[in-house]
């Protein structure tokens, strides 16, 4: 028994020492901040907020239970800021017990992945990934596909879809493009965070369908950019509204907010109209109260918040999400987002100066 | 009186006797079967994650995607530890512990002593129902009454309660057929001598019963240390390591469910679980020693 | 004595906190239930449909519910054998011996493994087995669901049983021995119908155990919102389409959800009775 106590205390105060060299945070009078939300942009937060709990001593604790957590969280005053891949309805805006706004923090998008050694380049138009995604086109030498991609060798192996089997962002986003480029997507299946799918299998999580693709010749699937970008998969050239086939890379994703951004930027930007975007691509937001006297808060917290979202949106933090796969904010939209922050309040008056 | 006659016809002591090395032979193999597996996902688990455990994996915290990507990407181990989670997972646990051991056990014995009754088949029924919640539903629970009302926020209060209440079935289950087994004399014995009612049970029942209880209560150590789901909508998770049990806070599991959704932390998934199965292994062992030390202190 | 009295009260008051945990829980389930049976009525318990489509969603719980009782009882019928044996081996066959030292280690190890290691070694190691021996196309499925839960459960099962059988009283073996018992009768005799409670009480903890898991099962099982066509088809439990769902879920999704994790209790209470049935046929 001593001796377990013993090993315990040298574990405490080893650790204690050694939190990877870098400063701890166990000081008491390091703030801290609480979020929670989306797991999309999870690798490029719990990094930024890392660099920015080195860089200024305010850390801030990330939980990625989901956006439907994170909004909840926030209409449930858990937590400092939430996050979500979709921005929150009228009705949901409605049932915040104060006024929300939306913060852009990165772009994603998703990405069509596919396993069929050899084939490299498959290149799809809107109608295929309707047809491949509802049914109607079950394998993978089907005529229609080799008109699309006239160079290729593509063998004669049905065609297995992998879908989300839990609620998720990137099926927004997909269904949402869908929605635009398909009337019979809109009609029979609709945009969701998760959809009652035709065919296909469902799988739990980027993982889980990354590994699904990964261990089943035939397959395709949909998955968040910020994980297939690091992993070594096949992934498809879509077609844009132009006729162009983009490789989606975080340039042509950022190319996607070119264009109408709602003032409060809850805007879908899929099918963008820019020749060179990658059309299935959209926002992550975080979400907080306008007014940051609740509570019990205090003015400090308050400026925390905005002057830690104020950098999450600048240069230094940007450019930490394209290290780590995520899109960056085109300046446009950065702007846009500063320009809600400072409409931020405390007792009524203006968080920044 | 009974007199027992075996006629030389009716003997079937030979066909017995096969059938008793039969289902030692069975027994045997599926004893065999049953450790197959077992073998397998170990040897995985070991196989997997001994690559990562070095002396950092368990004094730094977690590291970030950056860190693993580089390194992945250079052959490297990837850097940082799970001290965090660690940290955490030790005070979840224990909190957790101390809330539901002495009521399981305060509990289990209750049901021991008022067998037959309503009011204890109700007991039993509803703690043997409360062993089927899944285990978010118990941390949604949990999320309600805790984190919204009590800590105002994730906290590591509320993961230990969610685990608290995992952990109770467990042990009041163990702790009612253990004192089953005890054979009655003995607390007759102590009853006749005039002991109070709190004496026998701390210094006669429990003791005598120590291993079959000690085997509820590392089960149910075991369970816990490896929930994810409660802690997420509880504990939340924390990149630092945090004492303070009204804050979010991380623990190994949650660490696991972070690494196995990000790209370029896979492996690590498999060296947390590697640590998970030791410290499993280890509070086995020790327990058992402890149990079989005191066993001797009671039996001088 | 008054000491005595006090010691009572003390073990009945706790024994009150089961009743206030679970009717708590069940109180703050039914609340967030009420939309969903409002808009589904009874109906909802018997509906083979999950579908979220915005304008026509219709949620019921058909699915899930013999997805759970399939797998849970599955499971337990896989790992009973599994574990009765083993216990025996450890307890009485081999009992004090190296062997069975290692033996209930091993098993007892499996309870702290986490879930999501379970599926995942599900998913690398079982379900390409499953898909060589030609079981099923894909892998997914009730029966893999089922193994990775038998699997799983196994330490609840044997690790209490085995204590339990420790415990038999060496009387009563010798005893029997002495008018000449096989070891076979003793077990069957005199060990089982003595740790026969503690025996069953293991394996009430191990289906509890199976119905509640998540992780593993939603990893392996299919996630197919519908009826499961057969053994080797794709399907879903109550459990894990909850948490599946649960993140992302508002409104009357949400409250169909927890309608799920509220029938859970009942669904839980009935298979506990037509397990523990079972079991006392068997052993």
């Amino acid at each position: 028994m001593k001796k377990i106590i013993f090993s315990f205390t040298l574990f405490a105060i080893l650790v204690s020492c050694n939190s990877g060299g870098k400063k701890t945070a166990s000081d008491d009078k390091k703030v801290s901040l609480t979020s929670a939300g989306a797991t999309f942009p999870m690798p490029f937060y719990n990094l930024a907020f890392k660099k920015y709990g080195e860089k200024t001593g305010t850390y801030i604790n990330y939980g990625g239970i989901g956006s439907g957590g994170g909004i909840r969280s926030l209409r449930d005053k858990v937590v400092d800021f939430g996050a979500s891949d979709a921005f929150l309805s009228d009705k949901e805006l409605s049932e915040m017990p104060s006024e929300v706004i939306h913060i852009p923090t990165c772009m994603g998008a998703v990405v069509i992945a596919y396993n069929l050694p050899g084939v490299d380049n498959l290149k799809m138009t809107p109608e295929l990934l309707e047809k491949i995604f509802m049914g109607a086109i079950t394998q993978w030498n089907d005529s229609k596909i080799k008109a699309v991609n006239s160079g290729l060798n593509l063998p004669d192996i049905r065609i297995t879809v992998v879908y989300r089997s839990d609620g998720s962002g990137t099926t927004n986003i997909f269904s949402d493009y869908m929605s635009k480029v398909s009337s019979q997507w809109k009609e029979k299946i609709g945009v969701g965070k998760s959809l009652n799918w035709p065919v296909g299998i469902g799988a739990k999580g980027n993982p889980g369908v990354a590994g699904t693709i990964s261990q089943s010749v035939g397959s395709v699937g949909y998955i968040g950019s910020e994980y297939a970008f690091s992993q070594k998969i096949q992934y498809v050239r879509v077609q844009n509204s132009s006729g162009n086939y983009i490789n989606p890379d975080i340039k042509t994703v950022s190319l996607a907010a070119k264009g109408q951004i709602a003032s409060d930027t809850r805007t879908m930007v899929t099918n963008s109209t820019d020749p060179d975007a990658y059309p299935i691509s959209g926002f992550t937001w975080i979400i907080l109260y306008k007014e940051q006297s609740y509570n019990g808060r205090s003015f400090a917290q308050a400026e925390s918040i905005v002057k830690f979202l104020e950098w999450l949106i600048g240069p230094d933090a940007q450019a930490i999400a394209e290290s780590v796969n995520y899109a960056s904010l085109p300046p446009e939209v950065s702007a846009l987002a500063m320009h809600i922050l400072r409409t931020v309040t405390f007792d009524g008056k203006p968080v920044l100066n | 009186m009974v007199i027992i006659k075996i006629s030389p016809l009716l003997d079937n002591t030979k066909a017995r006797d096969k059938k008793n090395k039969l289902f030692r032979a069975f027994v045997i193999a599926m004893s065999f079967i049953t450790v197959i597996p077992i073998i397998l996902i170990i040897g995985k688990i070991i196989i997997n994650g001994i690559g990562q455990i070095n002396f950092n994996f368990f004094v730094q915290t977690s590291p970030d995607s950056l860190q693993a990507m580089t390194a992945i990407a250079t052959n490297k181990v990837i850097p940082g530890g799970i001290a965090n989670g660690i940290t955490g997972t030790f005070l979840i646990v224990l909190m957790a512990s101390v809330m539901a051991v002495p009521l399981g056990m305060m509990i289990g014995i209750y049901l021991y002593e008022n067998q037959g009754r309503r009011y204890t088949n109700l007991i039993r029924n509803t703690s043997e129902i409360l062993q089927g919640v899944p285990s978010i539903v118990l941390g949604i629970i949990s999320y309600l009454w805790v984190v919204r009302n009590v800590t105002k926020g994730f906290s590591a209060f509320g993961g230990s309660v969610a685990l608290s209440i995992m952990m109770l079935p467990l042990i009041i289950k163990s702790t009612e057929e253990t004192m089953k087994m005890i054979p009655n004399e003995i607390k007759e014995a102590a009853f006749a001598m005039g002991a109070p009612y709190h004496k026998i049970i701390l210094k006669v029942l429990i003791p005598t019963g120590l291993s079959g209880l000690s085997t509820g209560i590392l089960l149910s150590l075991s369970r816990i240390l490896g929930e994810t789901a409660p802690l997420m909508m509880t504990a939340l998770g924390s990149s630092i390591i945090n004492f303070n049990v009204t804050k979010p806070t991380s623990a190994v599991p949650l660490l696991i469910w972070e690494f196995y959704n990000d790209p370029n932390m896979v492996n690590l998934v498999w060296s947390s679980a590697l640590f998970l199965t030791v410290l499993v292994l280890t509070l086995n062992v020790l327990s058992r020693r402890i149990a079989a030390k005191i066993k001797i202190g009671i039996k001088k | 004595m008054v000491s005595d009295k006090l010691t009572k009260a003390i073990l009945l008051s706790s024994s009150l906190i089961v009743l206030i945990i679970s009717a708590g829980i069940v109180f703050s389930l039914a609340g967030g239930s009420i939309p969903a049976f409002k808009e589904f009525g009874f109906k909802f318990i018997f509906t083979n449909e999950w579908n979220p489509t915005e304008g026509h969603e219709i949620y019921g719980a058909l699915p899930f519910i013999t997805g759970t009782l399939i797998t849970s009882i599955l499971s337990l019928i896989i790992c009973i054998p599994l574990a009765f044996s083993t216990s025996l081996f450890t307890a009485e066959y081999f009992r004090n011996t190296k062997a069975s030292g290692i033996i209930s280690s091993l098993v007892d190890l499996l309870a702290g493994i986490p879930s999501i290691v379970y599926g995942l070694w599900g998913f690398y190691t079982l379900r390409p087995l499953i898909i060589n021996l030609g079981l099923s196309d894909q892998g997914f499925g009730i029966f893999t669901s089922s193994i990775i839960l038998a699997i799983m459960i196994l330490p609840y099962a044997t690790s209490m049983s085995t204590e339990i059988i420790t415990m038999v009283p060496e009387e009563l073996k010798e005893a029997a021995y002495s008018l000449g018992a096989t070891r076979l009768e003793v077990i069957f005799n005199v060990i089982i119908p003595n740790a026969r409670s503690g025996i069953i009480a293991s394996y009430v903890l191990a289906l509890g155990r199976a119905i509640g898991e998540t992780m593993a099962v939603t990893m392996l099982i299919g996630n197919s919102n519908t009826v499961p066509s057969g053994l080797f088809a794709p399907g879903n439990t109550m459990a894990s389409i909850i948490a599946n769902q649960f993140g992302e879920a508002s409104g009357l999704k949400l409250s169909s959800l927890i309608a799920i994790g509220l029938l859970l209790f009942a669904i839980t209470g009935i298979v506990n009775s037509i397990g523990k049935f079972i079991i006392k046929k068997l052993v």
